[in-house]
């Protein structure tokens, strides 16, 4: 009896909530947006956030307030996306890798399938492995060619134990058969330094590329299913002879667990003729992301699909954090 | 000729109205604060540091050098006018500018002081101009190795040239690594020292460490002291030094500057060791030493001169091999960071408008200085009669706000409290905190570079010894440290510190 009771209540609890919650979607938005950046600002994420957000207020007719919440891998801003309510006003812009690597690296106080929901796709970066000429290298045959040779003699800089980039590694050492010893560093940057005078001959970052145009390092190939548009030459890893190797590196909008759907699509049908238009591309292509029209289903498929084969290269090249 | 493009380029950046703004900013705000007593342009620079966040790296380099020239004018200003010494380089001025304020000659006495600092700051703007390209060429061949020693040398000099207790320094330094090691290590993924704090795992923050130890701490000793009022009460009369004063002064301002110019490129150097030398080195030449201290305008010219000598040539090895010589440096290195700028000999070809636009600003701004604050010194002299414990209040809530600006963070605040009473009980111990800055700054550095060198190496410790470069360092390290541990050598050095 007590037990029929409780359910007959919670029930109409849900059926109340879920009312609630349709209604709040339909007023969405009627104040600002809090878009939570898990970086510091003046990084690449955020130059990507900011342009998207600054269209996504002109379409709303509300404020899409950017808050940067670094640390942690980012970590730190995917916590606070969580313990957000599933209002549609906390929103976070993130990196692929805080969801689809950083938990299976190490204990997240978020799962990445179920605490987040995928909103809207914002971009993917089209950069590749890079090499110093004085390494003598060319191509990426030539590269695996040396490196079978020459087994750990070739070095490559990464931007951190656990980055995508240094998964990117991995990635190529287990698919290609060969051994490169990896470097870590504090950030990109840092990892530059030393890859630029060659200290460290090989380097995967977007911040590599002006130094490929000035023919200072030499691209060998790029992470992606196309070509960079700016070096038509290069190929994809997958041209050169390496599938199912790249480690894909996309942005996108995520809510927490129990976001109305409703308002899930109605910010990714705005983002869907974002990503159709031009010039909006072009803005976004000067910070280094190529956009796409994506559903949210389809993002979540693209996340699916990477936490699957980045576990497998963690678990293969043996990565650890801890 | 490559230096005269270099410098059209670099005053094309900084007279552009905006950067011409945050210059005038700095140099003023600088002085503002500056004047105030006890607050020297390390704390200025770390309380204003949050605040260059929102402007464009070059204005916020450029806004942070003028900040570091004007606190240190300011700091001359009451030094002279109220025996209050804004910070450690004008201990000396404050002893024949004072004298010279109560014979009613302030305005000769601050008008040298301007003149002896600009003339210097010209020079050593110069020298950072020729010196800087060839330096940065060379450490672009730095290896890891290399930087790893050269880091141990910067480390032992700035034990050996620190005006207080070698042992404390020692400790400071070693507390700094401490502090710096917090958080995610680099070559493992894992994090240390952090109590499970999440909010520790990128490491304490520069701005929350700087503020506290140079911000908060240094408010709680002035709260704690008596005010000190010994205003002049006469009228300064008469701003321009007389022709005789010139003569007098053109002399040790030439020395001075040479002297400020060499000492200032050391690490650990500085304008402190610049303008004790230049005044002892005054005294000697001098034919009337017992006149010292009594109003002698020799006794400003020099280390003002020298004073910002080394201030300005202590941007050297910041700029070209991205290490601080001391605390101001880390400051700028700081403001470097918050706009995600790494340090080292690769700015000057990546950002050579960065580079260049921050050499110019610097003369640009010392002539500002000298141009704007003559007449304003009338306006200094009435800040001084603003309450100490009323401008403590807004300097405390600027600090809290400037903060929180950075990463949202309560626990921030709490830490940056933590570090404002370390920072007291520092003072009260008589531990220095600048070497604290440089361990915590230098320390994790030096761990990755010799991890990265080792990695590199494949394990084999020789690589320090077998590189020329890295063998130089860590000679030159064993020798500084020698030396200063020989007994007779530690006797000189402490006299030549007490004087």
């Amino acid at each position: 009896m007590l037990r029929r009771t409780f359910l007959t209540v919670a029930a109409g609890l849900a059926a109340g909530l879920g009312l609630t919650v349709a209604a709040v979607a339909q007023s969405w938005p009627d104040r600002p947006v809090k878009v939570i950046v898990p970086y510091a600002a003046g990084g690449a994420t955020d130059a990507i956030a900011r342009p998207w957000s600054e269209e996504l207020s002109k379409a709303f007719g509300q404020q899409f307030v950017i808050e940067n919440r670094g640390g942690a891998s980012g970590m730190i801003g995917m916590e606070a996306l969580v313990k957000s309510p599933p209002d549609g006003y906390s929103l976070v812009m993130s990196p692929n890798a805080v969801l689809s690597i950083l938990p299976s690296l190490k204990k997240t106080p978020y799962d990445p399938l179920t605490d987040v929901v995928p909103i809207g796709y914002t971009g993917e970066v089209l950069n590749g492995f890079v090499i110093h000429p004085k390494a003598g290298i060319k191509s990426m045959n030539e590269l695996v060619d040396y490196a079978k040779k020459n087994p750990g003699k070739l070095t490559y800089a990464s931007s951190g134990n656990g980055t995508a980039n240094h998964l990117r590694l991995e990635a190529l050492k287990i698919r290609a058969g060969i051994d490169i010893l990896h470097v870590p560093y504090r950030g990109g940057a840092d990892a530059l330094n030393d890859v630029l005078p060659g200290n460290v001959l090989m380097q995967n970052e977007p911040i590599t590329l002006p130094h490929v145009k000035a023919g200072k390092l030499i691209l060998l190939s790029i992470n992606g299913k196309v070509r960079n548009p700016d070096f038509p030459d290069v190929p994809t890893m997958t041209e050169a002879g390496i599938p199912d190797a790249d480690v894909p590196i996309w942005f996108g909008f995520f809510g927490p667990k129990g976001l109305p759907d409703e308002i899930v699509q109605k910010i990714n049908g705005k983002m869907m003729e974002l990503a159709k238009d031009e010039g909006f591309k072009k803005r976004l292509w000067t910070v280094n992301s190529i956009v796409e029209p994506k559903t949210a289903a389809e993002m979540r498929k693209l996340l699916e699909d990477d936490i699957k084969a980045n576990l497998e290269v963690i678990k293969k090249g043996n990565i650890k954090l801890e | 000729m490559d230096v005269f493009s270099n410098l059209a380029l670099g005053f094309s950046v900084a007279v552009s109205p905006i950067n011409l703004f945050w210059c005038f900013m700095g140099a003023f705000i600088g002085t503002a604060i500056g004047v105030l007593p006890g607050v020297g342009p390390v704390a200025t620079m770390a309380l204003l540091l949050p605040v260059t966040y929102f402007l464009t790296p070059e204005g916020a380099l450029i806004m942070l050098a003028g900040i570091y020239y004007g606190a240190q004018y300011g700091g001359s200003t009451t030094a002279i006018l109220v025996n209050v010494p804004g910070e450690a380089s004008s201990v000396v001025t404050a002893l024949d500018g004072y004298a010279m304020a109560r014979q009613g000659r302030a305005g000769p006495a601050l008008a040298i002081a301007a003149i002896g600092s600009f003339i210097a700051g010209c020079f050593a703007t110069v020298l950072i101009v020729i010196a800087a390209p060839p330096l940065t060429r060379m450490a672009q061949q730095f290896a890891p190795a290399d930087y790893f020693s050269l880091m141990l040398l910067g480390l032992t000099l700035a034990v050996v040239m620190a005006s207080g207790s070698i042992v404390k320094a020692i400790g400071m330094i070693f507390l700094g690594m401490l502090l710096g090691l917090v958080g995610t290590d680099v070559n493992t993924g894992n994090t240390r020292f952090t109590f499970g704090i999440s909010d520790l795992f990128d490491g304490v923050g520069f701005v929350i460490v700087a503020m506290g130890l140079f911000g908060i701490g240094e408010i709680i000793k002035n709260l704690g002291d008596p005010e000190r009022r010994d205003l002049v009460s006469s009228k300064i009369e008469g701003l321009m030094p007389t022709r005789e004063d010139l003569r007098r002064s053109a002399m040790p301002i030439a020395r001075g500057t040479i002297l400020g110019s060499f000492l200032g490129i050391l690490p650990g150097g500085g304008g402190v060791l610049g303008s004790f030398s230049s005044y002892s080195l005054e005294k000697k030449l001098s034919k009337t030493p017992e006149n010292f201290g009594k109003g002698m305008i020799e006794g400003v010219a020099g280390p003002e001169a020298a004073n910002n000598a080394a201030a300005q040539t202590s941007f050297i090895p910041m700029l070209t091999l991205g290490i601080p010589s001391n605390a101001v440096m880390a400051m700028m290195i700081g403001g470097m960071m918050i706009h995600g700028i790494v340090p080292g000999p690769q700015i000057m070809e990546q950002k050579p408008g960065l580079f260049w636009g921050m050499i110019a600003s610097m003369w640009i701004g010392n002539l500002m200085l000298l141009v704007l604050n003559l007449p304003l010194i009338g306006m200094w002299v009435k800040m001084l009669l603003v309450p100490y414990r009323l401008l403590a209040i807004a300097i405390f809530f600027f600090c809290a706000v400037g903060v929180y600006s950075l990463n949202n963070l309560n626990t921030e605040l709490y830490f940056m409290a933590f570090f404002g009473l370390l920072g007291y009980a520092f003072i009260r111990l008589g531990c220095e905190p600048a070497p604290l800055l440089l361990g915590y700054l230098l320390g994790p550095l030096m761990e990755v570079y010799m991890r990265r060198a080792m990695l590199l190496s494949r394990g084999d410790p020789m690589v320090f010894l077998e590189r020329p470069l890295s063998l130089t360092f860590l000679i030159i390290a064993a020798v500084a440290l020698i030396l200063v541990i020989l007994p007779n050598i530690r006797k000189a050095r402490q006299e030549a510190f007490q004087e």
